[in-house]
C-alpha cells in the first residue's frame, strides 16, 4: 500500500514535470488552425524505380522510354549500387529536362566521375535518411539562383 | 391544532411562491453574468490564453471583444498575438491602428518596423527608415539599428563600417567586423579560373576548389580512358580506340563543366553558412530589440 | 402534513440547484457538438473557455479527456497523450482512471511508439484495480504489436482473449502468408534469381539468373582464351554486379511480399473490421 502511494505521488510529480515543460507544446501546435485527420495503418512501401514516361515533348519521351527500359533490363537486376539520390540515369534526365541533351550530358558526365570518387563522402553532400548523398540536378545547371542548400547534413524539412 | 397547521402550511406554500421566482430571477442574472461570451468573460478568457501562448485563439477572442469595446491595450495583444504567430501583415495592420491617441503609440512603431524585418522587406524598412515614415522618438536607435542588421540579410551593398558598428555595444565589435568583411569580401572562388585550370589539366579545376578526391578521380579518369585510347589505336584495335577515345572525351568535358560548377556550388556554400551564422548571431541577441509586451 | 412540507421544500431547492448548475452543461453540450462535428480546433477552444469559467473544477476530467480525443482525431498525438495524462490525475473513480490509461495506450499505439504502449499495457495488467480487465489490456496488446507488424506476438496476445477471437484469426493467416527473408537470400546465394522467383517475382528472377549465366560464361571464355584483363572486367562489372544484384533483390522482393500481406490485413482493419479500434 505504501509502495503503492509513493508510486502514485511519483508518476503524478513525472505527470506535473511533463506539463510543467510542455505546457508550451500544445499551444504552438494551435497556432495554425488545423482539422481532423485520420491515420492510415498502412506501413510505407519500399522505393522503386520511377517509371513514368514524360511526355512534354518528343526527345523527353524518347529519353524516358530508354530510360524505363534500362531500368527493366539493367538497372532493376543488378542492386542498388547508386550512392547518390537521384540515381544517376534519373540525374541524366532531370538535367536534360532543365537544360538541353548537350549541357544535361555535361552534367551527367560530372556527376559519372563523381560517383566515382572513392572518397565522395568527405564532401558536402547532404545525407538523406535512405543513407545516400542527396545530389539534385538543379545544384549543377550553372544559374547559381537555382542552388539550394540544406542545414547540415541532412534534409531539412 | 389542525387549524394552526393547516394555516402554517398556507403560510409555507405562499412564502415559497415568491421566494422561488426571486430565486429563479437571481440565478438567472447570474446565469447571465455567466454568459461566457459576454465582451467581459471573452476578455478575461482572450488574456489567460495569451498568457498561455495560445496566440491564434486569443486573437479570436480579442477581436471579438473589439468590436463592441475599443482598449488600446487589447488592440496591441491582438496584434502582438498575430506577430507571435508569424502572420506578419496583420499584425503590421494592428500596430498602425495604435499610432494615433494611443499610450502605446512608440512600442506600436517598435513592432510595426520589427513586423516589416521579419517578413523579409528590408527595402520597405530602409526606406521607411530613411524617410522617418511612422518614426518613433523612444525607439528611434533600435529601428535604426534593425536597418543596419538588414544588410546582413540582403544583396544590399552594406553601408559605411563605422557608420554601421557605432549603433551596437563594444562586446559584440569584433564578431561584426568579421561579419561585415565576410560580407563585404566574401571567399569566393572563379568558375572561369576552374574551368580553364581544369582545361589544362583535368582535374585541378577541382583541387582548385577544395574538392581533392573528385579532382584526383576525374584526372585517373581522363588519363586512363586516354591511354587506352592510345594504346588500343596502337595495337590497331579500332572499336576499342574509338570507345575509349570517346569516354577520354566523355571524361574531360565533364571535368571543364563540373569544375565551373562546383565553384559556383562553392560560392553558394559560403553564402548559405555565412546567412545561418549571421541569422544565429542576432536571434540569440533578440536583434539587439527591447522586450516589449502588455 | 410534515411530509408535504418536506416535499416542497425539496422540490424548491432541486429547482434552484438545476437553474444554478445549466450554464456550464449547456458550455459543455455546445462544446460536445462541435466536437461530434468535427470541429476539433473549435470544439478545444470551447473546452478550454468551459475549463476557465469553471471555479469549482467538476468539469476537469471530462475537458481534459474530451481535449485529448480532439487532439487524437487531428494526429497530434504528443498533445493528445498530455491531455489524456491530465485526465487521468483529475479522474475520480478507477474507471475513469482506466478509461484514461487506455486512451494514452491507444495514442501510443497509433503513433506507432509500441514499446510504449506495451509497457503501459504491462503496468495497467500490474495494477490490481484492473485485475478484471485482462481481456481489454491483450486487445490493445495484441494492436499495439499489429501496427508495430509483429503478427506472431500479436496472436498469441489475442489468444489469451479467446482462442476463436476475429483478430487471432487473421494474425495467424498474415503471418502464416508471409515468406522467409532469410531463405529467400540463402537460395539466392546458391542460385541467383531464385531468391526473387521464391517471392513471387517471376520474370525478375529468371531475368537475374539469364544474365548471371550470360556473364558466367563470358568470364569463363575470356579466361579460356587468356583474355585475363578482360575476364577481370566482365567478372567485377558485369557478373559480380547481377550476381550481387540478385541477392540484394532476393532480400527485397522478400520484404516486399512480406510488406503487401501486413498492408492487406492493415487495410481491412482500417476499412472493414466492425470492433474497436485504437
Amino acid at each position: 500500500m505504501k509502495r503503492f502511494k509513493v508510486e502514485k505521488a511519483l508518476s503524478i510529480c513525472i505527470y506535473l514535470f511533463l506539463f510543467s515543460s510542455t505546457y508550451n507544446l500544445n499551444a504552438q501546435t494551435d497556432w495554425v488552425k488545423w482539422e481532423g485527420k485520420e491515420t492510415f495503418y498502412e506501413l510505407p512501401a519500399t522505393h522503386h524505380h520511377d517509371y513514368t514516361v514524360d511526355k512534354s515533348s518528343f526527345g523527353m519521351t524518347l529519353l524516358s522510354v530508354m530510360r524505363d527500359t534500362y531500368y527493366f533490363f539493367i538497372s532493376d537486376l543488378d542492386g542498388d549500387n547508386c550512392p547518390f539520390e537521384p540515381s544517376c540515369s534519373a540525374f541524366f534526365l532531370q538535367s536534360v529536362k532543365e537544360t538541353s541533351i548537350f549541357k544535361g550530358t555535361l552534367m551527367f558526365a560530372d556527376r559519372f566521375t563523381r560517383d566515382l570518387n572513392f572518397f565522395k563522402g568527405m564532401n558536402h553532400y547532404p545525407l538523406l535518411s535512405s543513407n545516400k548523398f542527396f545530389d539534385p540536378a538543379y545544384n549543377y545547371t550553372l544559374y547559381s539562383k537555382k542552388i539550394k542548400f540544406y542545414f547540415g547534413r541532412d534534409i531539412e524539412n | 391544532m389542525i387549524l394552526k397547521t393547516k394555516i402554517a402550511y398556507r403560510f409555507l406554500i405562499t412564502v415559497l411562491l415568491f421566494i422561488v421566482p426571486l430565486t429563479t430571477h437571481n440565478c438567472q442574472l447570474s446565469a447571465n453574468n455567466q454568459n461566457f461570451f459576454s465582451p467581459h468573460n471573452r476578455l478575461q478568457f482572450g488574456n489567460y490564453l495569451y498568457k498561455d501562448k495560445d496566440y491564434l485563439r486569443a486573437a479570436d477572442e480579442f477581436k471579438v471583444y473589439l468590436k463592441s469595446v475599443y482598449n488600446d491595450t487589447i488592440v496591441f495583444r491582438l496584434a502582438n498575438s498575430y506577430f507571435k504567430i508569424g502572420r506578419y501583415t496583420e499584425a503590421a495592420d494592428n500596430f498602425k491602428g495604435l499610432f494615433f491617441g494611443s499610450q502605446l503609440s512608440e512600442e506600436a512603431r517598435l513592432l510595426l518596423y520589427e513586423s516589416i524585418f521579419f517578413q523579409n522587406d528590408y527595402k520597405s524598412l530602409r526606406e521607411n527608415d530613411k524617410g522617418k515614415i511612422y518614426y518613433s522618438s523612444k525607439y528611434a536607435n533600435e529601428i535604426e539599428r534593425l536597418r543596419f542588421i538588414s544588410y546582413f540579410f540582403d544583396n544590399s551593398a552594406p553601408p559605411d563600417e563605422n557608420a554601421l558598428l557605432k549603433n551596437f555595444p563594444d562586446s559584440v565589435q569584433s564578431q561584426l567586423i568579421n561579419f561585415y568583411q565576410q560580407k563585404k569580401y566574401p571567399q569566393h572562388k572563379s568558375p572561369t579560373t576552374a574551368a580553364i585550370l581544369s582545361t589544362l589539366i583535368p582535374g585541378a579545376g577541382k583541387i582548385y576548389i577544395g574538392e581533392i578526391g573528385d579532382g584526383i578521380t576525374s584526372l585517373i579518369a581522363t588519363a586512363l580512358t586516354t591511354y587506352l585510347a592510345i594504346t588500343n589505336f596502337n595495337a590497331d584495335h579500332q572499336f576499342r580506340g574509338w570507345l575509349f577515345s570517346g569516354l577520354a572525351a566523355f571524361f574531360y568535358a565533364g571535368n571543364i563543366y563540373g569544375a565551373a560548377a562546383s565553384a559556383q556550388i562553392y560560392n553558394a556554400r559560403i553564402q548559405f553558412n555565412f546567412d545561418k551564422e549571421v541569422k544565429l548571431f542576432f536571434e540569440q541577441r533578440n536583434y539587439f530589440l527591447p522586450k516589449v509586451d502588455y | 402534513m410534515k411530509i408535504r412540507v418536506t416535499i416542497i421544500f425539496f422540490l424548491s431547492t432541486f429547482l434552484f440547484t438545476v437553474k444554478a448548475q445549466d450554464h456550464l452543461s449547456i458550455q459543455f453540450d455546445y462544446a460536445d457538438n462541435l466536437f461530434n462535428s468535427k470541429q476539433y480546433y473549435d470544439a478545444i477552444t470551447e473546452y478550454k473557455r468551459l475549463q476557465f469559467f469553471d471555479s469549482t473544477k467538476i468539469f476537469n476530467y471530462e475537458i481534459n479527456y474530451k481535449i485529448g480525443e480532439c487532439y487524437k482525431a487531428g494526429s497530434k498525438y504528443d498533445d493528445a497523450v498530455q491531455y489524456f495524462s491530465l485526465a487521468e490525475m483529475n479522474a475520480r473513480t478507477d474507471d475513469e482512471s482506466y478509461d484514461s490509461k487506455t486512451q494514452i495506450i491507444r495514442t501510443n499505439i497509433l503513433r506507432r511508439t509500441t514499446d510504449r504502449a506495451l509497457q503501459l499495457c504491462d503496468e495497467l495488467e500490474k495494477d490490481q484495480r484492473y485485475s478484471g480487465k485482462s481481456d481489454q489490456i491483450n486487445y490493445w496488446r495484441g494492436w499495439a504489436l499489429i501496427l508495430a507488424d509483429n503478427w506472431e506476438a500479436a496472436a498469441k496476445s489475442f489468444a489469451k482473449i479467446n482462442s476463436n477471437h476475429e483478430l487471432k484469426k487473421l494474425a495467424e493467416q498474415t503471418e502464416k502468408a508471409k515468406v522467409s527473408v532469410t531463405f529467400a537470400k540463402v537460395i539466392s546465394y546458391i542460385l541467383p534469381g531464385s531468391g526473387a522467383i521464391y517471392s513471387g517475382k517471376f520474370l525478375s528472377g529468371l531475368m537475374s539468373l539469364g544474365w548471371n549465366l550470360l556473364s558466367g560464361y563470358w568470364t569463363v571464355n575470356s579466361f579460356m582464351e587468356d583474355r585475363v584483363f578482360d575476364g577481370v572486367v566482365v567478372a567485377e562489372l558485369v557478373w559480380l554486379r547481377f550476381y550481387r544484384g540478385a541477392i540484394q533483390n532476393a532480400e527485397e522482393f522478400a520484404i516486399e511480399k512480406n510488406l503487401e500481406v501486413s498492408n492487406k490485413s492493415l487495410r481491412y482493419l482500417q476499412n472493414e473490421y466492425k470492433g474497436i479500434k485504437p
